[in-house]
Formats: structure tokens, sequence, C-alpha cells
């Protein structure tokens, strides 16, 4: 592969911005080219992960900690191998494994991703109808409400629109720090449970193996990988952005369990206080008597951002990944009658998603089990194909392929991956396999 | 890079948004087929297919048993 240098023709040299130091010249071209990397780390802290890490704090207080420390890098090389398969074939993750692997792989892995991608949409759509049934807004009102918002966000045809709204959505999680802060943990406690590792009070029973699968699952989530991919394609990034695309992929990363802590520590608020809750959104009116109104508002608000953010994400990825296997145009460049297959796809899972939530008596508990169940499916073997496709050097020749040392630590995440995967699936499946 | 090399005077620099950048030639899996099938492709997918069978016989037999199937049989 050679496609490292690019000639400048006048039409490209009409457009950007002159600047006169190197500094400049960097910090620019960064902010040019980030965005994939922040908004599927972030997104990635949906309404299921919110509910995960609170109820990891809520149930366990700080000894879960040091397990986003771990998650981080781990995070951060996965997706690291995403985004520069993105860049070197300008395709998305379902495309390169219907090509490469055949319309078997292909098929199984689109049709699993929209499986649980889909069940994924019917609880976040859940958590905004909670969180604002708090508020004393009707499901009725907010889930129809929220859908119409959620379209309109993609249908402007511009791609650049839709990020900058994504990435100040993302932003809105800074107020997870101000909240955390508010509550007044004990900052060396927190320190000491970031980086050593401690087994709660009763031991190692099959809760906490089901809670340390399930912050795990849900900091590595299989949409992850076709987002990013497809992400990276749309962007048009170049071989040269690659660094800036790390660079983003990392701070998404440190940002995202940032925030991720910040939520284990409100849940620890919760344990601290002897709060039981099901959900946050039981939580925050739980502890409003002692945290106070603004912490109860924000964590509810930040509960329908949480739920925003994944719903957004992953009905793109959904999106994206269907069209490129159907060869449909699937572009936010496109207007909606461009590419009537990619927006329909994308219309089509939020409002089905959302008009589900609606119907009285939903079984939540059977959506959320078969979530992990398909995700367990997928996220192993999206992972070895985005492996493989990294040793591929017949597709991306020496440069982009997977030097030695990637392939170790790769190798060694995948075998935990499918190993927890394993075991996750068992429990739920076979819940009383394990003592409690 | 065009982002990088177009300079439009001596000493400063043009940074181009990649949309409005000239499309690089990506490396293409036109013509290339199915991946080739390594030794390490080979076990990885046969790794694979093992563990899809074993997580749907769980599923059948999760189902099953929530179907009361082996209450009934016993």
């Amino acid at each position: 592969m050679t496609a490292l240098e690019t000639t400048t023709t006048p039409a490209a040299a009409q457009h950007g911005v002159v600047v006169r130091k190197s500094w400049q010249r960097h910090v620019l071209t960064f902010l040019m080219v980030a965005g994939p990397g922040l908004i599927v780390m972030e997104a990635d802290n949906d309404a299921g992960a919110v509910s995960t890490y609170m109820q990891a704090g809520g149930q366990y207080g700080l000894h879960l900690l040091w397990l986003l420390v771990i998650l981080l890098p781990i995070c951060y090389f996965v997706q690291e191998m995403v985004a520069r398969l993105g860049i070197a074939t300008g395709k998305g993750h379902a495309a390169m494994i219907y090509e490469r692997f055949g319309k078997w792989w292909g098929h199984f892995s689109l049709i699993d991703l929209l499986a649980v991608n889909f069940l994924t949409l019917i609880t976040e759509f859940a958590a905004i109808s909670l969180a604002l049934s708090a508020f004393g807004i009707s499901p009725y009102l907010s889930v129809p409400i929220s859908a119409v918002a959620l379209t309109m966000m993609v249908v402007t045809g511009s791609y650049l629109r839709w990020e900058r709204i994504v990435i100040g959505l993302c932003l809105l999680d800074l107020l997870w720090f101000v909240l955390a802060w508010r509550v007044h943990p004990h900052w060396a406690a927190v320190a000491h449970h970031a980086v050593i590792p401690t087994v709660p009070a009763g031991g190692i029973t099959g809760s906490l193996v089901f809670l340390v699968i399930a912050v795990i699952g849900t900091t590595i989530a299989p949409w992850q990988l076709f987002f990013q991919q497809s992400c990276v394609a749309e962007k048009r990034l170049r071989f040269a952005d690659l660094k800036w695309a790390r660079l983003d992929t990392l701070i998404g990363a440190i940002f995202t369990t940032l925030v991720a802590g910040a939520m284990m520590l409100l849940g620890n608020y919760g344990y601290e206080h002897h709060v039981s809750f099901q959900d946050p959104a039981q939580m925050a009116i739980a502890i409003a008597p002692f945290a106070g109104a603004f912490v109860r508002n924000s964590l509810l608000l930040l509960m329908v951002n949480a739920a925003v953010l994944g719903t957004t994400a992953i009905s793109l990825a959904s999106a994206w990944a269907y069209g490129e296997v159907k060869g449909w145009e699937h572009s936010l460049h496109k207007k909606l009658w461009e590419a009537p297959g990619f927006y329909a796809t994308y219309i089509g899972c939020v409002g089905a998603a959302a008009a589900i939530v609606l119907i009285p008596h939903v079984p939540l508990q059977l959506v959320i089990i078969s979530v992990q169940v398909f995700a367990g499916l997928i996220l192993p073997s999206a992972i070895i194909f985005l492996q493989l496709l990294l040793n591929d050097r017949e597709l991306l020749g020496d440069q982009w392929v997977n030097k030695r040392w990637n392939n170790i630590i790769n190798w060694t995440i995948i075998i935990v991956l499918f190993a927890l995967s394993l075991l996750l699936a068992v429990q739920v499946l076979l819940p009383n396999i394990f003592p409690n | 890079m065009a982002t990088l090399n177009v300079t439009p005077n001596a000493g400063s620099f043009r940074v181009v948004h990649p949309l409005d950048d000239v499309q690089e030639a990506k490396c293409s899996s036109v013509g290339l087929g199915r991946i080739k099938m390594t030794r390490a492709v080979r076990v990885s997918l046969g790794v694979l297919r093992g563990y899809l069978v074993f997580m749907t016989l769980m599923l059948a037999y999760h189902v099953c048993d929530l179907a009361g199937l082996f209450t009934r049989l016993k």
C-alpha cells in the first residue's frame, strides 16, 4: 500500500486555514481530525453504562474503581486498531468482514449487530422515559419528542453538523465531575482503590463476578468497533491523520474512564447513605434529601444525555453497517432522499425502539438479558475479525498491519474477552451455576 | 499529506479539513477476494465456530429449561 503522499490540487488549496506557527498547525489539524474517538468513547457511557457503574458503586462502594484503570488501556488498544483500519481502508467494519470473510460471516456479524443494537436502543429509551418521568413529564411526551430530536440531528445532510452537536453533548458529561465533587468523596480512599484492587466485604460472590463482567462488557461494547471505523471512513481521515486519530481516541478513553469513575463515586454516595436502588433515576430521587436538588436534577438530566448519546451512536453504527453491506449510499453527507435506505434504517431503529418502550408492561428484564446474550456472541467475533484484518498483509501492506507487540497485547485482550463473554453468557443463561 | 504540505508562503502552513481535502487512494480489497487461510486465520475461525456452537447449545438448553421441558421429562 503506497498511498502516503497526496498531491495538492487547486481545489484543496482553496480550502483550509493558513497558520504561521508549527504548533498552530498541529493544534488546528488535531481539532479538525478529532471527533470519532471522543464520540465513540463517550457514547459508550450510555444509559446502560450509567446504570452499571452506579450499581457497582452502590453495591461495592469504591472497591471496583481499579477495574476502570485497567480497562482504559484495553479500550484504547482496541479502538486504535479500529481507527487504523478505518483510515487504511476508508471502509466500515461490516464491509470489511463481508469482503474478506465472505457472505456467511458478513451476514452473521450484521444480523447480530443489528439485534444487539436494537435491544440496546430499547434500554436507552427506557432510561429517557424513567429520568424524565421523575420531572413529571409523561413518557408519551418525552419518548416521541426524543425520537424526533434524534432523527432531526442526523437528517441535515451534514456530517460536521451532527459531529458538533454530539461533541457538545459529550462535553456536557463534564458535569459528572461537578456532581462527584459535590458529594465529597474521601479522595485518599478514591486514589487507594483506583490503584490497589481490594475484595469487598462478603468476598468473591456470583453477583460480584457478574458486576465485574458487566463493567467490562459495558466499557468495551461491540457497536463501538463498527461505529468508529465507519465514522473515520465517513470523515475521510487521511493516512497522515492517524497520529491525531490516535490522540483523539486516547483523550476519549481517558475522559470516558474519568466520567465512569465519577458515576461510581455517585453510586458510592448512595452506598455510604445505605440507599438501595434499581436504576439511577431511583437513586437520584433517593439521595436528594442528602445531596440536594442540584445533584438530583443534574443526575436525571445526565441520564437523558447518556441515553441520547448512546442512541445516536448505536443507531448510526447499525445504519452504516447495513448500508455498507447492502451497497447503499450510507453517508451523513447525503440528503434524506439521496440515501433513503441508510436514513430509513436509522429512523426505523430509533422509531421502533421508542414505540416498544411505550407499550405498557414491556418485559425490560428480558430485553436486558437478550442484550447481554447477543453481545456475548458479537463482541468476540467482531474483535477476532478486527485482529485478523489487522494482520492481513495482502490488504494493508506492511505499514498498517499490527506490529508483533500489537499482536501480543491484542491476542491477550481477545482471550480475556472471550473468557469473560463466555462466563457472562453462562451466568445469564444458567443463573444457578454460581453460588450467590 | 495535503493538510501539511500546502504552503502558500514560505514559513506558513495551510491546514485543510479532511472533508475538504483531496481523497486519497486507500488500501483496496477489490480483486483480492477472501482472506488467505493461514494457520492463524483457520484456528481463529475454528475457535469462533466452536464458541458460537457452544453458546447456541447453551441458549437452547436455557429456552427448554424455561419452557419446563426438563421438569416434564422427569
